[in-house]
Order: C-alpha cells, then sequence, then structure tokens
C-alpha cells in the first residue's frame, strides 16, 4: 500500500533492523523459521490477506510456535481497530498500525522507537518509546483517590506545555482511565480473583505495596507518554482486546451493575486519537502508555497516526 | 466533582451542571426527584470519564422509563464527543443546542461557537467561518465534521 514502504524503512532504520521487503506472506515466515530476532509487519488489509499470512504460519511453523512471538507481528491495516475483528480475535495477534502516514510524514522514526522497545527482553519504561534524552517524570500515588489530583497535574502541565485545551483533556481522561484500571483493575489475589471489580471506583484506600501505582509522564517536544504502571501483571489479552475494540455508536451500551467499571474507558481514548503500549508480565508488572502529539490543531489531533501494541510475557 | 443549580418552572426542572462528571457524582442526590420535563445544561461539564458515563446513563435511562421528558441544552465538547460515541447517551432525550469548537487560523486560540441542532441541520453541518474574538482572524471549525456533527444524522 502507498506509504508502507517509507514507515517500514523509517521504522526499521529507528529501530536498528534490516528491512527485507516479501510480496507473499509464505516467504516472509520461512525467514523467521531460520533466522533469529525477526520483526514482522504484514499487510493486513483484508481478511483474505490475514488469512493467507494466518495459514503459511500453520504450515510452515504451527501457530504456537516458540519460532515465532505475537509479541513481535504487527499488523498494517487501514480499517479502524472495530473494522478488524479477525485481528483481534487471531491468537497471532500482538500490534495493530492504523495506516494514517500522511500527516506526518516521519511518523514511522517515531514507531520505530516503539519497535525498538519490543526487541528488549522486556518492554518496559516509556523513556526508550520517546526521543533520547528525554526527561521521564513520576507521580506517585498512596492513595486511590490521589487520581483525580493526578489527572489535573497532568491536564495543568499540558496547557503549559502549550497543547490546546482540549487536548490537554482528552489527554487527562486518558490518564483518568489507565490509572482508574491500575488501582481498581489489576489488583488481584493468589488466584487471580479480582479484588476491587464490584467496588465503586469513588472509594478511596491505601496503594501501599503491591497495590502502589505510578504514573510516568515524558514529552519529547513532540509526543506525550504517559504510563500507568502496577505491580500485578494481570492484564487479560482476551477483555483487553474485546473492550478497545468496541463501539456502541450503532448498539446501546448497556449498564452492568455487577461491575464497578464502565468498560468503554480504554475505547474511548483509542477513539480520541490516543496509541498504546501494554506490557504486561505475568504476576510481576503492568505497564499501560498511552501516547499523544501535539498538534496545530484538534482535527489533525483526532485524525493523528495510531497505533495498539501489546507484549505479553508468561 | 460536579455542582448542580437548578430551576423549577412549572412541571420543567432546569438543572445546570458545573464540573467534570466522573466517579464521585451521585446523580439521584444531586439532581433529587423529577417528574414532567427536565432540561440539562452541559455548558460547564468539560469532562467525563468512563465511570461518569455510565453513571450518566444508568440515571437518565431511569428517568426515561419513568416517562419523563428529556432534553439537553449548550452541550460541551465533551458531551458532544460521548453522544456521538455512545448511541444511548441521551436516552431517548432530544438534544437542542451544542458548542461547536474553533480554531484561530491566526493566533491558533481555540473558542466554542453555541449553535441550535435545527440550525446546524439546516446548514447541512458546514458551519461558519467566525471571527477570532482575541486577533480578529479567521476562525474555522476544529474537528472532524461527519464525526462532530455524526449524531445529528441518526
Amino acid at each position: 500500500m502507498p506509504g508502507d514502504a517509507q514507515f517500514a524503512a523509517q521504522a526499521a532504520a529507528a529501530s536498528g533492523l534490516a528491512l527485507r521487503t516479501v510480496k507473499r506472506a509464505s516467504d516472509a515466515v520461512k525467514i523467521v523459521a531460520v533466522e533469529e530476532g525477526c520483526v514482522l509487519l504484514v499487510d493486513a488489509s483484508t481478511q483474505a490477506h490475514y488469512m493467507e499470512f494466518e495459514r503459511a504460519v500453520q504450515e510452515t511453523l504451527g501457530l504456537f510456535s516458540s519460532r515465532l512471538s505475537a509479541n513481535h507481528i504487527h499488523y498494517l491495516s487501514s480499517g479502524d481497530i472495530y473494522e478488524v475483528p479477525y485481528l483481534i480475535q487471531s491468537p497471532l495477534f500482538g500490534n495493530y498500525i492504523h495506516r494514517n502516514f500522511e500527516l506526518d510524514p516521519n511518523v514511522g522514526t517515531y514507531f520505530g522507537r516503539i519497535l525498538g522497545a519490543t526487541l528488549e527482553d522486556r518492554a518496559f519504561g516509556c523513556e526508550r518509546m520517546v526521543k533520547p534524552g528525554t526527561k521521564v517524570q513520576t507521580i506517585q500515588l498512596r492513595m486511590a483517590l490521589q487520581k483525580q489530583e493526578a489527572v489535573e497535574a497532568v491536564r495543568n502541565y499540558l496547557v503549559a506545555l502549550k497543547f490546546q485545551s482540549r487536548m490537554a483533556t482528552v489527554i487527562a481522561n486518558a490518564v483518568d482511565e489507565i490509572l482508574m484500571n491500575a488501582i481498581f483493575d489489576a489488583p488481584v489475589d493468589s488466584m487471580g480473583k479480582h479484588l476491587y471489580e464490584s467496588t465503586s471506583r469513588a472509594t478511596n484506600f491505601a496503594l501501599e505495596g503491591p497495590r502502589a501505582v505510578d504514573l510516568h509522564v515524558a514529552f519529547d517536544g513532540e509526543y506525550v507518554a504517559l504510563t500507568a504502571v502496577d505491580l500485578f501483571g494481570s492484564l487479560d489479552k482476551n477483555k483487553l482486546l474485546t473492550a478497545i475494540s468496541k463501539i456502541y455508536t450503532e448498539q446501546e451500551y448497556r449498564v452492568r451493575s455487577s461491575v464497578a467499571g464502565a468498560g468503554i474507558g480504554l475505547a474511548s481514548v483509542f477513539h480520541s486519537g490516543g496509541s498504546f503500549f501494554f506490557a504486561s508480565e505475568s504476576g510481576v508488572r503492568t505497564e499501560v502508555t498511552v501516547f499523544f502529539k501535539r498538534c496545530d490543531s484538534y482535527r489533525e489531533f483526532k485524525s493523528q497516526f495510531r497505533f495498539l501494541s501489546t507484549q505479553f510475557y508468561f | 466533582m460536579v455542582n448542580i443549580i437548578k430551576e423549577q418552572k412549572g412541571n420543567s426542572i432546569t438543572v445546570r451542571m458545573v464540573g467534570s462528571v466522573e466517579e464521585s457524582v451521585e446523580f439521584e442526590q444531586l439532581i433529587g426527584p423529577v417528574t414532567g420535563e427536565l432540561v440539562v445544561n452541559c455548558k460547564e461539564i468539560p469532562r467525563i470519564n468512563s465511570v461518569g458515563v455510565k453513571g450518566w446513563i444508568k440515571y437518565f435511562q431511569v428517568l426515561q422509563q419513568k416517562g419523563v421528558k428529556l432534553k439537553f441544552v449548550e452541550c460541551s465538547t465533551a458531551i458532544v464527543e460521548q453522544i456521538n460515541l455512545i448511541s444511548n447517551f441521551v436516552c431517548g432525550g432530544t438534544v437542542e443546542s451544542i458548542y461547536v469548537p474553533f480554531s484561530c487560523m491566526g493566533c491558533k486560540g481555540e473558542f466554542i461557537g453555541l449553535f441550535k441542532t435545527d440550525d446546524l441541520r439546516k446548514l447541512k453541518f458546514q458551519v461558519p467561518e467566525l471571527k477570532c474574538s482575541k486577533c480578529g482572524g479567521k476562525a474555522v471549525f476544529d474537528d472532524i465534521p461527519e464525526e462532530y456533527f455524526g449524531f445529528l444524522e441518526r
């Protein structure tokens, strides 16, 4: 597709990878079968494209081969996330890139930093996903209700950085959602049962020891990255992808009283222009980073290049 | 945290919500019992989070089921975004007027203009350019028309 080659070349250069382009999915999978450290950028414009890739993996390696981690597969699609259920439901889903390169000709370089992070043993820490030398600030939350103060602090910081007020509000809302998830959805007991599933989100309690939640904020002059960190590592990939790809523009949103959360926060953040990077090591740690570009207009802000990356470690 | 300013005229109650709608907002306690008509002024709601959306729909759905006539006026950009994202956000009510975002081509300043939804339909969503209140420059609609006005075509 137009723009793919330039995007891939920039991303490869920024992540220190050598780029090889093949036309057939089976040729790419054959390379993965014999070479170490491969990352795949797959054209998944249609379900047929995706199925060709899945068949090639099935026939050459097997869907659950240790030669190919879903963490290292990046699907390029022109369709929005809710238009590609075949990717979201795939056992080979790792990363989704919404093909929207027009507004920023150097977006591949930006994504290359994200790609570089996925090559590490563990993709934790937002400092490697922003321009080198960017200062990362940390807010430590010690009580659940400190969330609102953190949200307001981020909003004020962004306004001071000359983000439009409306953009700052949208980003603050994103911080609200990722912190709420880290505080209330992440905590599980030793059996994996969610501790605060039905607890009102207005409840205050101490965030101490394993319940500690941090927020990292980094602005590199172009992109702002905001990371919520929890120490449970309980993120469920299927639930996450289902929630983030669900839209209620046609169907009605039904209020579920059995759970206190709403289940619509991440989808609305993604819809408003944010990109997501989820890194979770089972039982150890989850980091959810949301990225936004500072744009001259809100129209551009909402149309910005977006991706959804998931990195799971077991 | 939301404060409510309430005014009753006959069988109609107008409430003006001021503040961000999030998990601490208890609509039932803030607004109290309603019969007849409820006009909700959303001008001063700068932000609403997902739990706020859930509480909002839960509350207004109950009023809808009780036969209360719901009208939403002066909807802020944050509320318009939710109206567009969630098909049942206004719970059978009508959206009378919304704030439309503008950006100045000169000084890059942002501001909002109030439009009646009926007028927007007549304009076929071609919002006129405005004059920037700060520098006098040309200010244009600053969002994606088919997304921002999408709810008007439902």
